[in-house]
C-alpha cells in the first residue's frame, strides 16, 4: 500500500467525527423530546386542573352517571363532517361505538351518533323485511297512507320534551317535521328545517344518516322506529324512546356545547387538545397539529439530507400526555384531557444542530482528507526524490554535490542528512578501494624491482650452483607472474589516463571494427571469429584506439567463457541515433543477479584459475570506454541460455 | 678511461643492484641516496650518464629538480628516468625536462645496459664527423642510426630513445606492420598496451609540431602501426 494511500484511509479516520455527532444529535433529540414532554405534562395537568369538577363543561347533563346507560348515547367526535347521503362511508370503523335495539324478534336497529362541530350526526342501520314509504303526495299525519317512521325525541333547552319525525317517500332526502296542536286541537306537520337527512335502502334494510344541531338538544335524546309492514298497517315501535309518550329514556353524553371552545383557548399551532370520558371515548377537541409552528426557515438541502440518515423512522413525530380531570372533591375522575403536540420544535432544534455539526465535521473531514493527501503525495514525492538521488548519488566520478532534502529541517531532512553522510563515507570509501590498486601497484614495484634486480644480478654474476639454476628460474617466473598482476592492477587507471587524454575524431567504426576482428584469429586459434557488419560505412566521434580497446575486452572475455573451436560473433548495427557494438559468444549463461554489476570496477564472477590475473577490470574498462562514447554497457543471455551476448550502445554523430 | 654513471636513487637496495649491473657492464658507478648528495658530487665533476628516480627520500619530484638542475648544466648529459611511478602524466613533464628516456622500474637490467650503451653511441657519434652510411633517407624522414637522431623535412625531431627506436623499427620497413610485440623489443621494453599507443601519439605530435600534416605513422586496428610513405 502506498504512502498516499494510507493517509488517505488515515484522514478517513476522521469520519468518525460526524457518526459521533449524529450520535449526539440523536441523544439531544432524545433529550429535547423529554423535555418537551415534561413540559407538556405540565400543560395537561393545569389544564385537566382548570377542569376540575367543571362537569358542567365536560357534559350536556352535569349529573350524569359516570357508567352509560342503556338508552345512553355517547357521541363519536368526528374529524370529518359526514355526507348526508346515508352511506356511512364517511363514518369511523368503530365497533364499538354501535349500539342495537329491536322489536324482540328478526328486526331492529343499530345506531351510532358523532358530533362535528356544532352538529350531532347520527347514522341508523335499520333491519327490515319490508321498507315502506309514504305514498307520494299524501298527507304525512294520513294514518291510511303512513310508511315506516323514524322518531327522534330530545329534552331541548327549555327543558321539555321534543319530538320530531322523519318519513320518505323513496331513497333520497328525509324530510323532519314536528306535529303541532293547533287550539281546535287539529293536528298538522310542521317541516322542522334544522334537522335534514337521507336515506338509502341496505340489503337487510335501509340506513339513515341525520344531523341535528346541537344547540337543540340539551341533554336527552332517542331514536323510536315505527315499523310498518304496509302503508297504513298497525306500527310496531322499538327502540330508545318511551312506546307511550315517546319520551327519552337515556342521556346524550356529550360534552358541553362549551367545552370545545374552553379548549381552544388553550389552543396553539401545532397543538391537540381533547377531553375524554372516563371510558376513554373522546368528548370533545380542539385540533391546531397540521398548523405549522413557524421556527424560521424551512430546512434545506443538505439537512434534509441529513435527517434521512438521522432519523429513526420508527420513532413518533409527536409526543403526548395525558392528564385525569378530577370530580369536586378529587376522589373519581370525570374525564381526562389529553394533549399531543407536534415534534417541530426540537425537530427543527435539533435539524439545526445536527445541519451545522454535520456541515462543520464534513467540511473538516474533506479538508483534512486533502491536506492529508497532498501531503502524502508532497512526502512521497520527496521521498522518491531522496530514493533516486541516493541511488544515482554515487556515481564513477564520485558522489554528487546536490543532494535533495539536507536543508530540510524535518525527519526527511535528517535522513536525507544521513544519506549524504554516508554516501560521503562510502564515497571516500569506494576512492580509496578505487586508487588502492594503483597505490598498491606502486609500493609493490619497489621491492619487486630489489627482487628482479638482484635475481638477475645474482644470474650474471655465475657462481650459482648448477643445480640451483631451478631454484633461479622459479624465482624469476615468480616475479614475473608478480610483475603482471601490478601490469594488470594499474590497467584500469591507465584506462582513465587514456580517456582523460583522448583526443576525439570523426572516424568510421566498420573499417576499424573489422580490422580488429581480422586480427583475432591469430591471436585465438582455437575460436573461430565471425563479423557481422553493415555493408556502408558509419561515421561516429571518438577515439578508435579506445573503441578498439574495448572491442579487446570483449572478444577476450568472450573467449574466457567460450569452450575451444566456439564461434564468437561480433556484430555491428546501426540504429538512427546509435551504434550497437554485440559480442556474442555460446556459453554458460549469467545469472540474473550478476547482470546489473557485471561491469562494476573490480568485480568478477570467474571461479575458474588460470595463469593470467584477472580483477574484473575488463568490463568495467568496456563501461569506462562506452561512457566515454556517450553509450552504455549491458549484458544478456542468448535465447535459449545457449550463450551471452556483450551489447555496448554507442551515440552516434549527428550529421 | 671508464665512462662514469651516476645513479640517484633513494632505495638502496635497488641502488646498490643496479651499480653492480653496471659495474659489470665496465662503467665506473657513483651512487647517491639524496638530491643534496647528488648535487654536492655533480658540482665537482659531471658524471657520464645519470639515471635519476623521480621521488628521493622526502621530495617526491626531487628527480624532476635534479635533472633541471643538470640540463643546465650540460645539454648534451644524457639522463635516463627511472621510477616506480608509471603514470603519463610523470612522463611527459619528465621527457619535457630534456631527459633522454623514461622508464620504469619493471625494466629488466639488460634492457636498462643496452640503452645505456645506446646513448654512450649516441655521444660518442655526435662527437664523430657525420657518417652518410648510417643515414636511410625517405622522402622528408632521414633517419641516423648511429646518432639515434630523426630529422622531418630537414628539421631535427626531438625523440626520447624508446621513440626514436619505435619509429625506427616502423620507418626501416615501410608499410610493414609492426605489431606491439615487435615494437616493443624493437625499443628494448616491456610496456602494455596503453604505453605503447601513449608513445605513438606523442611521436605524431611531435612530428606534427614540424609539419601539421604529418600522418606516416598510421594505425591498423587490432594489429599494430606501420609507416607509410
Amino acid at each position: 500500500m502506498s504512502l498516499r494511500l494510507k493517509l488517505l484511509l488515515l484522514g478517513l479516520a476522521t469520519l468518525v467525527l460526524p457518526w459521533e455527532g449524529t450520535r449526539y444529535a440523536r441523544e439531544m433529540e432524545s433529550a429535547l423530546r423529554e423535555g418537551e414532554q415534561d413540559s407538556l405534562g405540565a400543560v395537561a395537568q393545569s389544564i385537566a386542573s382548570s377542569l376540575q369538577g367543571r362537569t358542567d363543561l365536560l357534559y350536556r347533563d352535569a349529573d350524569a352517571p359516570a357508567t352509560l346507560g342503556p338508552f345512553d348515547l355517547q357521541p363519536l367526535v368526528l374529524t370529518t363532517q359526514p355526507f348526508l347521503d346515508g352511506y356511512p362511508d364517511e363514518w369511523p370503523q368503530d365497533k364499538a361505538a354501535w349500539r342495537y335495539y329491536d322489536n324482540g324478534s328478526k328486526e331492529g336497529f343499530g345506531i351510532v351518533t358523532g358530533v362535528f362541530e356544532r352538529m350531532l350526526f347520527v347514522l341508523l342501520d335499520v333491519r327490515d323485511e319490508k321498507v315502506v314509504f309514504d305514498a307520494v303526495g299524501s298527507n304525512p299525519l294520513d294514518s291510511a297512507t303512513l310508511g315506516d317512521r323514524i322518531w327522534l325525541g330530545f329534552r331541548g333547552p327549555d327543558g321539555l320534551e321534543h319530538q320530531v319525525f322523519l318519513s320518505a317517500t323513496g331513497a333520497g332526502a328525509l324530510t323532519a317535521r314536528r306535529i303541532e296542536t293547533g287550539e281546535l286541537h287539529q293536528q298538522t306537520a310542521v317541516v322542522e328545517p334544522r334537522i335534514n337527512g337521507a336515506l338509502q335502502p341496505s340489503p337487510n334494510g335501509y340506513r339513515v344518516e341525520l344531523r341535528i344541531p346541537l344547540s337543540m338538544i340539551n341533554d336527552r335524546f332517542g331514536v323510536l322506529i315505527d315499523d310498518r309492514d304496509k302503508q297504513g298497517a298497525l306500527a310496531t315501535s322499538y327502540g330508545m324512546l318511551s312506546t307511550e309518550d315517546l319520551h327519552t329514556q337515556g342521556n346524550l353524553v356529550a360534552a358541553s356545547p362549551n367545552l370545545t371552545g374552553y379548549l381552544a383557548q388553550f389552543l396553539q399551532p401545532g397543538l391537540r387538545l381533547s377531553v375524554a370520558a372516563p371510558n376513554g371515548r373522546a368528548l370533545a377537541q380542539a385540533d391546531a397539529l397540521a398548523q405549522a409552528t413557524d421556527l424560521g426557515p424551512g430546512p434545506g438541502i443538505l439537512a434534509r439530507l441529513y435527517r434521512r440518515f438521522v432519523d429513526d423512522p420508527r420513532a413518533h413525530r409527536t409526543i403526548d400526555a395525558a392528564a385525569p380531570i378530577y370530580d369536586r372533591k378529587h376522589e373519581a375522575s370525570i374525564g381526562e384531557l389529553r394533549v399531543t403536540q407536534i415534534g417541530n420544535r426540537w425537530l427543527t432544534l435539533r435539524d439545526r444542530a445536527l445541519t451545522r455539526m454535520l456541515n462543520i465535521t464534513l467540511i473538516t473531514t474533506i479538508v483534512a482528507v486533502i491536506l492529508m493527501f497532498v501531503f502524502a503525495a508532497r512526502l512521497a514525492l520527496r521521498l522518491s526524490r531522496l530514493r533516486s538521488a541516493s541511488e544515482s548519488a554515487l556515481t564513477r566520478e564520485g558522489l554528487i554535490t546536490t543532494f535533495p532534502e539536507t536543508s530540510s529541517p524535518d525527519e526527511l531532512g535528517d535522513v536525507a542528512r544521513g544519506f549524504s553522510t554516508l554516501l560521503g563515507r562510502l564515497n571516500e570509501y569506494t576512492g580509496y578501494l578505487r586508487t588502492l590498486a594503483g597505490k598498491l601497484a606502486h609500493e609493490i614495484r619497489t621491492p619487486l624491482t630489489i627482487v628482479r634486480s638482484s635475481l638477475e644480478n645474482l644470474e650474471s654474476e655465475g657462481g650459482v650452483a648448477e643445480s640451483a639454476h631451478v631454484y633461479l628460474d622459479r624465482a624469476r617466473q615468480g616475479s614475473e607472474r608478480l610483475n603482471a598482476i601490478l601490469v594488470a592492477m594499474g590497467a584500469a587507471t591507465r584506462v582513465e589516463e587514456a580517456i582523460a587524454s583522448a583526443e576525439r575524431t570523426r572516424f568510421d567504426i566498420v573499417a576499424v571494427v573489422a580490422s580488429a576482428v581480422g586480427s583475432y584469429g591469430n591471436a585465438f586459434p582455437q575460436r573461430h571469429f565471425v563479423a557481422d557488419l553493415p555493408p556502408e560505412p558509419i561515421e561516429i566521434e571518438g577515439a578508435p584506439d579506445l573503441i578498439v580497446q574495448m572491442l579487446d575486452k570483449l572478444v577476450d572475455n568472450a573467449v574466457d567463457f567460450s569452450p575451444a573451436g566456439a564461434t564468437v560473433t561480433v556484430r555491428l548495427h546501426a540504429e538512427p541515433h546509435a551504434v550497437l557494438v554485440g559480442v556474442e559468444n555460446p556459453g554458460p549463461p549469467l545469472a540474473p543477479w550478476i547482470r546489473g554489476r557485471l561491469f562494476e570496477s573490480l568485480w568478477q564472477s570467474r571461479t575458474d584459475r588460470d595463469s593470467r590475473p584477472h580483477f574484473g577490470l575488463g568490463l568495467y574498462i568496456v563501461r569506462l570506454i562506452a561512457e566515454f562514447h556517450g553509450g552504455t554497457a549491458s549484458a544478456a543471455n542468448l535465447p535459449g541460455d545457449a550463450g551471452v551476448s556483450f551489447v555496448v550502445r554507442l551515440a552516434r554523430s549527428a550529421s | 678511461m671508464k665512462r662514469l654513471v651516476a645513479i640517484v636513487e633513494d632505495e638502496p637496495a635497488i641502488r646498490d643492484n643496479y651499480a653492480a649491473a653496471f659495474a659489470r657492464e665496465g662503467y665506473t658507478v657513483r651512487t647517491y641516496g639524496s638530491r643534496a648528495q647528488a648535487t654536492t658530487a655533480f658540482a665537482s665533476r659531471l658524471p657520464d650518464l645519470v639515471v635519476i628516480d623521480i621521488s628521493l627520500e622526502d621530495e617526491p619530484e626531487g628527480g624532476f629538480e635534479l635533472c633541471r638542475q643538470l640540463r643546465s648544466l650540460s645539454a648534451e648529459l644524457p639522463i635516463i628516468f627511472l621510477t616506480a611511478r608509471d603514470t603519463e602524466l610523470d612522463a611527459v613533464s619528465g621527457l619535457r625536462l630534456g631527459a633522454d628516456d623514461f622508464l620504469t622500474k619493471d625494466l629488466s637490467l639488460a634492457h636498462l645496459i643496452a640503452r645505456v650503451n645506446a646513448l654512450f653511441r649516441r655521444v660518442d657519434a655526435l662527437r664523430k664527423p657525420h657518417e652518410a652510411s648510417q643515414v636511410v633517407k625517405r622522402g622528408p624522414l632521414t633517419l641516423d642510426s648511429e646518432r639515434m637522431q630523426v630529422e622531418w623535412e630537414g628539421q631535427v625531431v626531438l625523440l626520447s630513445l624508446t621513440e626514436f627506436w619505435i619509429v625506427f623499427a616502423l620507418a626501416r620497413h615501410p608499410g610493414h606492420v609492426k605489431n606491439r610485440q615487435q615494437l616493443m623489443d624493437a625499443a628494448n621494453v616491456v610496456l602494455d598496451d596503453n604505453t605503447i599507443t601513449s608513445h605513438i601519439k606523442r611521436i605524431r605530435r611531435k612530428f606534427q609540431a614540424i609539419d601539421p600534416k604529418f600522418d606516416a605513422v598510421q594505425t591498423v586496428y587490432g594489429m599494430g602501426y606501420r609507416w607509410v610513405d
